[in-house]
């Protein structure tokens, strides 16, 4: 079976390890606990009758006290950024960390503007929604916790990637 | 296995692991039987090969950095970084790998790090939950602040006010109060009463929430006074102990409501209870005293660090670095751009002083530095043009270019100005202030004389404040006499303030303190009021006389500026085109899209436009194309030797010719010969002004002038 390396990127405590163990498990945790290090989840998607095994590096968020490090992205066959959209700071890491992401990959980048059961503070100008549209190959509104856009998103990765 | 080192390396959690073939990726367990290492590796009995495959991806990625390690020559080890493995039962494994080349071995250690890895997730799960928790403070001060000065910049004596604050406060999730000018109470929210509650049981006197953060702040900040008496923000840590059983850190914020008379209305406080994160933060020392963002010692080391110096008496200078204008920046930037210039001016500044200097973050954009050994005022100042120096190259933003920015430094010396922490500190923190008052770089020493200006400045501005209530100005009329029809076509009105003591006061004396105090709006506000007056007078007389009015940079950024023109030229119900408004090159520098705006509005209306002292700024000719302007007026410096310097006629033909390409009229300014008079006349200029016509003059002689002009 075809095996995808896909990174979670973003700043610390966007809820990347919560979009995971929802796509993988079905399930989230209200408590939030930090990530060390990385974890890597599978598990296996069906795409017109093809299957792909999907290898998902959770890795630690960025933020003053765990650097960016590309090493983590070699053999990517795409990366998350995800962001918080009641933090308008995490957007902000996330599109650093992308633009640090694209100097070591030129893999699919996808866009998870997650925590979308909560009210968003902060509003895209038409301009710029274009402008960060372009940098991302897809881009998702998502809820880990309601799993809302969370199954889509992977499996649009999944016919991504299957399309090239 | 049952050798000493198997034991050892149990004992250490740890499993060592022969390389067979690197680029196949086989090994061979040498020592290490932990029931973890049969979990993770259910393949390596002893001594057997077994290959590490797409079973642990982790490990088989590692194994790339892993060969570079094997292949070299030389020793090196290279380690892979914690990673967790789920196992038999979801059992999780925090592990990490290191890859080892010693002579010719070549060896895969992999460590169970389970404590170290719990340890670390603590720390970090503090860590974080701090940055999330100021995050949010952050958001929730900035907007609740907002809104209060909202509300409270409403006139005073609208009953729904007190409705108004108590809504705005309740749900606020953490402490608020509002209080006088005097900072007495006027409203609190439950959060605030919770948080200060005191056992009632212990205490005879019950001291109110307000009592409590004036004591801790006189008590824990040297700059308090200052900070009251400027009428300045302030935000930071502070703790309450009240014995027997209250310890409690507190994030504080006090906040300013000014109103027009630039006197304190109101203060804001906010008050967020932080003992659980400030302990969890202090359970690790190096983050009880590194400052979050910047990676500096924070203020509680500076204090240490400060103290212990004073005790080894040995001499230094104290500089107190603040960067100008950094809300400015803050807010049109945003406030990650505003970490980023925090970031970076720390890591520059830190390269311009020595290793045994010390620098720590203070305050929000303060920064605090200890010179060692350096006991005269020249080494200081060599030192404080490397770090003026390191802020020159600009700083970068992710959307909107680069900017840049300026230092306000004040410095004190030990022993020589202060002997104890609090009096330096308050000593350089009134330097840097005073240096403020520039808005470039600036370097200020503590001084007697600097105290004696500052205690004159505020006598002064107090005195501007009766002025305004005693309406002691006074609004005088240069006339402006048009070349062409010989005649007065326009007056410059020029403020004057007749002190019931010191006598005629000129506005080059008080206007930049009127400027620096913020009274320059209500006072621009009564120049406008009076020059409409003057017009509909000198209309109702039968004079079409224009009135040009001087616009100080605090008025044009000052957005009730327009609608309080349009609402008095409505008033008195004058024709906007008998208003002209006077700026200089400096304020179209300062900001040049706000300008912009202004000026198309109030042109929009009717009004013209002059650039005032024109040359003496930055002439530039492309905010001359671009500008809705009418007129240029040049500097009398200019007009001054126009007879004799060649240069002078030079600059003042060329500045005709090029206003009159851009179709702009021509003033010069100072105008006191007949020499001159001709100069300018022949060279096509379009009005003059100076004592050559007439000094300024007060409302009823211009009026002589007028009707003289008449008959």
């Amino acid at each position: 079976m075809i095996q995808k390396k896909i990174c979670l990127l973003g700043a610390s405590s966007v809820g990347k390890t919560s979009l995971v163990k929802q796509f993988v498990e079905g399930i989230f945790n209200e408590k939030y606990l930090t990530t060390i290090g990385v974890k890597i989840d599978k598990k296996i998607v069906s795409i017109e009758n093809k299957q792909v095994q999907f290898l998902l590096w959770d890795i630690e968020g960025n933020d003053r006290y765990n650097v960016f490090q590309e090493r983590y992205l070699r053999g990517a066959a795409a990366y998350i950024i995800v962001v918080d959209q009641t933090r308008i700071s995490s957007f902000m890491e996330g599109i650093d960390i992308h633009t640090l992401a694209r100097k070591a990959s030129n893999c699919p980048a996808i866009l998870a503007i997650n925590k979308n059961d909560l009210q968003a503070n902060w509003h895209w100008e038409d301009k710029e929604l274009k402008d960060y549209k372009d940098l991302f190959e897809l881009q998702f509104s998502t809820s880990a916790k309601t799993g809302e856009n969370v199954e889509d998103m992977f499996t649009a990765l999944a016919r991504l990637l299957a399309e090239s | 296995m049952t050798s000493l080192l198997n034991n050892v390396l149990n004992a250490m959690e740890q499993v060592v692991l022969e390389v067979v073939d690197s680029n196949a990726g086989t090994f061979r367990l040498i020592e290490g039987d932990s029931d973890w290492v049969s979990e993770l590796f259910p393949n390596a009995n002893h001594q057997k090969i077994f290959a590490i495959d797409d079973n642990i991806p982790f490990l088989q990625d590692f194994l790339i950095d892993a060969r570079l390690i094997w292949h070299d020559k030389k020793n090196g080890r290279v380690r892979s970084g914690f990673w967790t493995e789920v196992v038999a039962n979801n059992k999780e494994l925090h592990l990490e790998a290191i890859a080892i080349k010693q002579e010719i071995y070549t060896l895969l250690i992999i460590s169970n790090q389970t404590e170290e890895f719990i340890f670390r997730q603590n720390t970090m799960q503090s860590a974080r939950e701090l940055l999330l928790h100021n995050d949010r403070l952050v958001e929730q001060n900035e907007y609740l602040h907002t809104r209060l000065l909202d509300i409270l910049s409403k006139p005073s004596g609208q009953n729904d006010i007190l409705v108004a604050l108590t809504k705005a406060i309740e749900n606020a999730g953490f402490a608020v109060l509002i209080a006088d000018n005097n900072l007495s109470t006027i409203i609190a929210n439950t959060a605030a009463v919770n948080l200060f509650e005191q056992d009632k049981l212990l205490s005879n006197e019950q001291t109110t929430p307000m009592d409590v953060i004036v004591q801790l702040l006189k008590n824990q900040l040297p700059e308090y006074e200052r900070i009251i008496s400027t009428k300045s923000s302030w935000d930071g840590e502070l703790c309450w102990i009240s014995p027997p059983s209250t310890l409690k850190w507190l994030k504080v914020a006090l906040y300013p409501v000014l109103d027009e008379l630039n006197e304190v209305k109101n203060w804001i406080v906010f008050a967020n209870d932080i003992s659980n994160i400030k302990y969890l933060v202090q359970r690790n020392e190096q983050l009880a005293l590194q400052d979050m963002l910047t990676e500096l010692p924070n203020r509680i080391a500076f204090w240490q660090t400060l103290e212990k110096q004073i005790k080894s008496n040995t001499p230094f200078y104290l500089l107190y670095v603040d960067i100008n204008d950094f809300r400015r920046h803050n807010e049109f930037y945003g406030h990650d751009e505003g970490d980023k210039l925090l970031v970076e001016i720390s890591g520059r500044i830190k390269s311009t002083i020595k290793e045994s200097d010390f620098i720590a973050r203070v305050g929000g954009d303060e920064f605090a530095i200890i010179l060692n050994n350096v006991d005269n005022q020249e080494w200081c100042e060599k030192v404080v043009e490397r770090i003026i120096g390191c802020t020159r190259k600009g700083f970068e933003t992710r959307k909107s270019g680069s900017f840049h920015i300026s230092l306000s430094i004040g410095a004190a010396s030990f022993p020589h100005d202060a002997q104890s922490v609090e009096e330096l500190m308050k000593f350089v923190d009134l330097s840097a202030y005073n240096g403020k008052q520039a808005k470039a770089n600036s370097l200020q020493f503590y001084s007697q004389s600097m105290k004696d200006a500052s205690r004159q400045l505020i006598e002064t501005e107090n005195e501007l404040r009766l002025a305004i209530k005693n309406n002691e100005f006074e609004l005088f009329l240069q006339p402006i006499v048009d070349l062409e029809r010989h005649s007065i076509v326009k007056a410059e009105s020029l403020i004057r303030w007749n002190h019931p003591t010191k006598g005629q006061i000129h506005p080059e004396v008080f206007i930049p303190i009127a400027e620096k105090s913020g009274l320059i709006i209500i006072i621009g506000k009564w120049v406008i009021d009076t020059a409409c007056k003057m017009a509909e007078k000198l209309n109702a007389m039968g004079h079409q006389v224009k009135i040009s009015l001087n616009l100080s940079p605090s008025q044009v950024f000052d957005e009730n500026l327009f609608p309080h023109l349009h609402a008095c030229v409505k008033q008195y119900k004058i024709d906007p085109a008998l208003l002209e408004l006077e700026i200089t090159e400096g304020v179209l520098v300062d900001d040049y899209a706000i300008t912009e705006k202004l000026l198309n509005k109030v042109r929009a209306i009717g009004m013209s436009v002059a650039i005032d002292d024109f040359g003496t700024g930055y002439s530039s000719l492309a905010y001359l194309k671009k500008l809705p302007l009418d007129f240029l007026k040049i500097d009398q410096s200019f007009v001054k030797d126009i007879v004799n310097d060649d240069n002078d006629k030079a600059i003042v033909r060329a500045v005709i010719a090029m206003a009159h390409n851009l179709n702009l009229g021509v003033i010069a300014e100072g105008v006191e010969t007949e020499e001159q008079l001709n100069f300018l006349s022949n060279n096509a200029c379009n009005s003059v002004q100076g004592y050559l016509f007439s000094e300024p003059v007060d409302f009823k002689s211009f009026i002589a002038l007028l009707e003289k002009q008449k008959r």
